[in-house]
């Protein structure tokens, strides 16, 4: 590992994770950073452990692939948040604890919260974050909701679906573009907020309690539509695989010679417009872009060239196989990709270089799967660290009740 | 502790960054460390050609804004005075918080200036194409001599290492080829509807601002530097759920599912029609129980009480009949109130909310004051979008430093110039003469 990696810059830091998914997703990210999280769980596991898809058809607990995903690294307690008897062994944790997430509704956060609180003023360097659908306050806080409702009321889904007909109206629904997604939005915020509270900790001593909205954390996600409406009273469209924008702009999926759709466009400028060519001939595809005609077109009537550099454009995707055509435009120096499912990478070689996927090994299964588990490098090693799969049910009950200084016959009292 | 009147601490305060990322990618990121209370400083460069793009698309704000006043004023679409780069209404809710200098880097001078300016800061951060800085004699080996605690973040589409390394890329080709865009949409054949922005031009931006205050608080305990090469494609891979393990296991090709949920036994679930152009209502029923719920709230119709109805997985079975059916009812409905009937009956549903109805009419957003009024120097007072969650003891602040929305092109440049690298201002008037500044 080389100096400055920030894998472990978080260790030695302990977080207390009790609740739903977008806290799975937070203490996940400061887990890749070295935190060590402790995950406490009812008896019958968290709710993250019911999210399909399974390894097999009788969705048990300790299948669940949601759980696998969202839960690397991190170690699994069995003990009742709720209950009374619990109290003593919650503040024996929290008294050694650097940061409590708790999320999931607002009701059962808000019964959550006051224990904390008073663990808190116990321990004032304490960082308790609470992470629910719309916030500890304001009119909707015990609103009903789902990833899809977060993604609908938040603004996301507004903006992404496919193109409206020539009139404009839409015979398709909006679309709520990735499964989980507004508990990603949730939990990357919460990792932020607290990262901010560490930084402030490390000036003051002191800990404090942060209130993330999924709500607002979706609201911030959605480009220019706001902006533009604040500005102009407009009002942004959605449209297929392109930014949603108060004018429907030009369409531009096409599938390659092997079916894939190709994310390709060509500009206006120079370099790009010799590339298209470049392309054209070595496919052999007879044009007239680079002829003085051409150059002509293009002044007169540039809708027109745009239209026939379209339908080169068309000719050239429709003529190759979508990595040749990747790797081949991407030598021309054009942004082009082709539009992959996410496990066409688990074998590509650039990502393989950068160790963009941890490979997690499942004793119980006898085999090792990958994982997406890193955004950035330092050069050589990865900033984001998992080496351990998700906790089964209780996996550490035991090492965590006698670190709070549980006895086993306390435990069995 | 900003107790006994105080000044209230920042988390990130005597913290420098000094800020080379343009367009969306990169000013994310600093953003975040601005609204934390870092002196981030905006480094542009006023070449036509270098200025970033997004201070020049549309929308701008009216052509009748004024300092003085802002969209108090009246909002109207706005030419954006041509010419005149201080006037966008995105630049300016992305950059809220900054400071704003000139300085160009094509100038030995300009890079000299640069080299000075690290030498007291915490963080630089850039998003140019691959190389680029390497090829000034400005990359993370040649600053590191300057100042070996410096942490370099660079977010490029598919990384700085690795095969592809001099590909390029937009934020749409890194989500292209991540996996995302393939994710969104109606099932097969429809095409991908993909996202209806570049999502991988705001995740970089959230996982930038993680490794940053991960580094500044290890820099500020133990002095070490950091060097980060962020790739955008791998922050799509990192949101592409459970996607690619599935296909370990199965060997089968992921599948879109547009809004519906093969996950859980949750139906109907999806986007439904309302009264109005272009009105939907986001439904999910998780239960036996809520179905039920809403088929009392529907009156009970004949179809809903058919037995294919009855069971999660039976519904699951006839999903296509079944959004119809409900659609037939829910065309009828007011979007806000059908929401509110079905809420009062415990049923997740919420309005597919346009930027209106979060704006003007969410009270939610209202009732926390996610939007933050910050005045920008040509334009006056706008709103700009929050943090989304409350600190107790150190509050997140959009204004930052500044206490302004985005800065005019060089605002800061006799501040910045003048007093934190310390010219006088003859010095300063001279590298404006010379093209540096």
């Amino acid at each position: 590992m080389s100096a400055g990696n920030l894998s472990d810059s978080l260790a030695g830091f302990t977080i207390l994770e009790i609740g739903e998914q977008p806290g799975d997703y937070a203490a996940l990210l400061l887990a890749g950073l070295g935190a060590e999280v402790i995950k406490i769980e009812p008896r019958e596991g968290t709710e993250s452990r019911r999210i399909g898809p399974f390894v097999s058809e009788s969705r048990d607990r300790e299948e669940s692939l949601f759980f696998w995903r969202y839960n690397l690294n991190k170690k699994s307690a069995v003990l009742d948040a709720d209950a009374p008897s619990s109290a003593s062994t919650l503040a024996a944790l929290a008294s050694r604890a650097d940061i409590v997430l708790l999320s999931g509704e607002y009701e059962t956060v808000r019964r959550r919260l006051p224990l904390w609180q008073k663990l808190a003023a116990e321990n004032p360097r304490l960082i308790v974050c609470t992470i629910t659908p719309f916030g500890l306050d304001g009119p909707y806080r015990e609103l009903k909701t789902t990833d899809l409702v977060q993604m609908a009321l938040g603004g996301i889904m507004a903006v992404c679906g496919y193109d409206p007909d020539k009139e404009h109206k839409y015979d398709t629904p909006p679309i709520a573009p990735a499964m989980w997604h507004s508990f990603h939005l949730g939990g990357e915020y919460a990792a932020i907020a607290i990262m901010a509270a560490i930084n402030f900790r490390e000036l003051t001593g002191e800990g404090q309690l942060i209130d993330v909205s999924v709500h607002e954390a979706v609201n911030t996600c959605t480009e220019i539509a706001i902006p533009t409406y604040i500005y102009s009273g407009q009002v942004v469209m959605r449209q297929t695989a392109r930014h949603a924008a108060t004018i429907i702009t030009h369409a531009r999926l096409t599938e390659s010679a092997d079916g894939v759709y190709m994310l390709a466009s060509i500009s206006p400028f120079v370099r790009e417009q010799r590339a298209l060519t470049e392309l054209a001939d070595q496919l052999g595809i007879a044009h007239v872009l680079g002829t003085a005609e051409f150059t002509q077109l293009d002044k007169d009537d540039a809708g027109a060239a745009a239209l026939y550099r379209n339908d080169i454009l068309v000719q050239i995707i429709a003529g190759l196989k979508a990595d040749d055509l990747f790797h081949r435009a991407q030598s021309l120096g054009l942004a082009w990709s082709p539009i992959r499912r996410p496990e066409d990478n688990l074998n590509d070689p650039h990502f393989a270089a950068r160790h963009t996927f941890a490979e997690i090994e499942h004793p119980e299964m006898g085999r090792t799967l990958r994982y997406p588990g890193t955004v950035a490098s330092d050069g050589h090693d990865p900033h984001f660290s998992y080496t351990r799969r998700a906790p089964r049910l209780g996996e550490h009950t035991e090492e965590i009740l006698r670190r709070a200084g549980v006895t086993q016959r306390e435990k069995n009292l | 502790m900003s107790e006994h009147g105080a000044k209230p601490r920042r988390p990130l305060e005597g913290v420098r960054i000094l800020d080379l990322t343009w367009l969306q990618v990169g000013p994310q990121a600093t953003r975040l460390l601005a609204t934390f209370g870092a002196q981030v400083i905006r480094i542009e460069w006023r070449e036509h050609k270098a200025i970033d793009f997004i201070r020049y698309v549309p929308p701008f704000a009216p052509d009748h804004a004024t300092a003085e006043g802002g969209r108090s004023q009246g909002v109207t679409r706005g030419r954006g005075i041509r010419g005149n780069y201080n006037r966008s209404a995105y630049f300016n809710n992305t950059n809220p918080g900054k400071y704003g200098i000139t300085l160009n880097l094509n100038h030995p001078k300009g890079r000299d200036l640069l080299r000075r300016m690290v030498r007291d800061a915490n963080a630089i951060c850039e998003n140019f194409s691959p190389g680029q800085m390497d090829k000034w004699g400005l990359g993370y080996e040649d600053l590191r001599k300057t100042n070996p605690r410096i942490i370099y973040m660079q977010t490029t589409g598919l990384g700085k290492a690795g095969v592809y390394r001099d590909y390029v890329s937009y934020g749409p080709t890194a989500q292209a080829l991540s996996g995302l865009t393939f994710l969104s949409g109606l099932p097969e054949p429809r095409p991908p509807a993909g996202w209806g922005y570049s999502y991988l031009d705001h995740s970089p931006g959230y996982f930038g601002a993680i490794m940053l205050m991960a580094a500044i608080r290890r820099q500020r305990l133990e002095g070490s530097g950091c060097y980060i090469d962020m790739s955008q494609s791998e922050t799509g891979l990192m949101l592409s759920g459970t996607s690619t393990l599935e296909h370990q296991l199965t060997g089968k090709p992921t599948a879109r599912c547009g809004n519906r949920m093969p996950y859980r036994d949750w139906s109907p679930h999806g986007a439904y029609r309302c009264s109005g152009e272009d009105h939907w209502i986001a439904i999910s029923i998780q239960s036996d129980d809520q179905w039920r719920a809403l088929v009392e709230e529907m009156d009970k119709p004949a179809w809903a009480l058919d037995a294919r109805f009855a069971t999660a997985a039976s519904r699951e079975q006839h999903e296509d009949d079944l959004d119809a059916k409900l659609t037939a009812y829910t065309i009828g409905c007011d979007r806000y109130q059908l929401m509110n009937r079905l809420q009062a009956r415990g049923i997740p549903a919420g309005v597919v909310q346009k930027a209106p109805d979060r704006f003007d009419r969410d009270p939610q957003l209202k009732a926390r004051g996610y939007f933050v009024d910050l005045p920008q120097s040509d334009i006056g007072t706008w709103p700009v979008e929050g943090f989304p969650a409350k600190l107790s003891r150190s509050p997140a602040d959009v204004g930052g430093l500044t206490h302004r929305a985005a800065p005019k092109l060089g605002e800061d440049n006799e501040l910045v110039f003048g007093e934190l690298v310390g010219l006088s201002m003859a010095e300063i008037a001279t590298l404006r003469e010379e093209g540096v500044i």
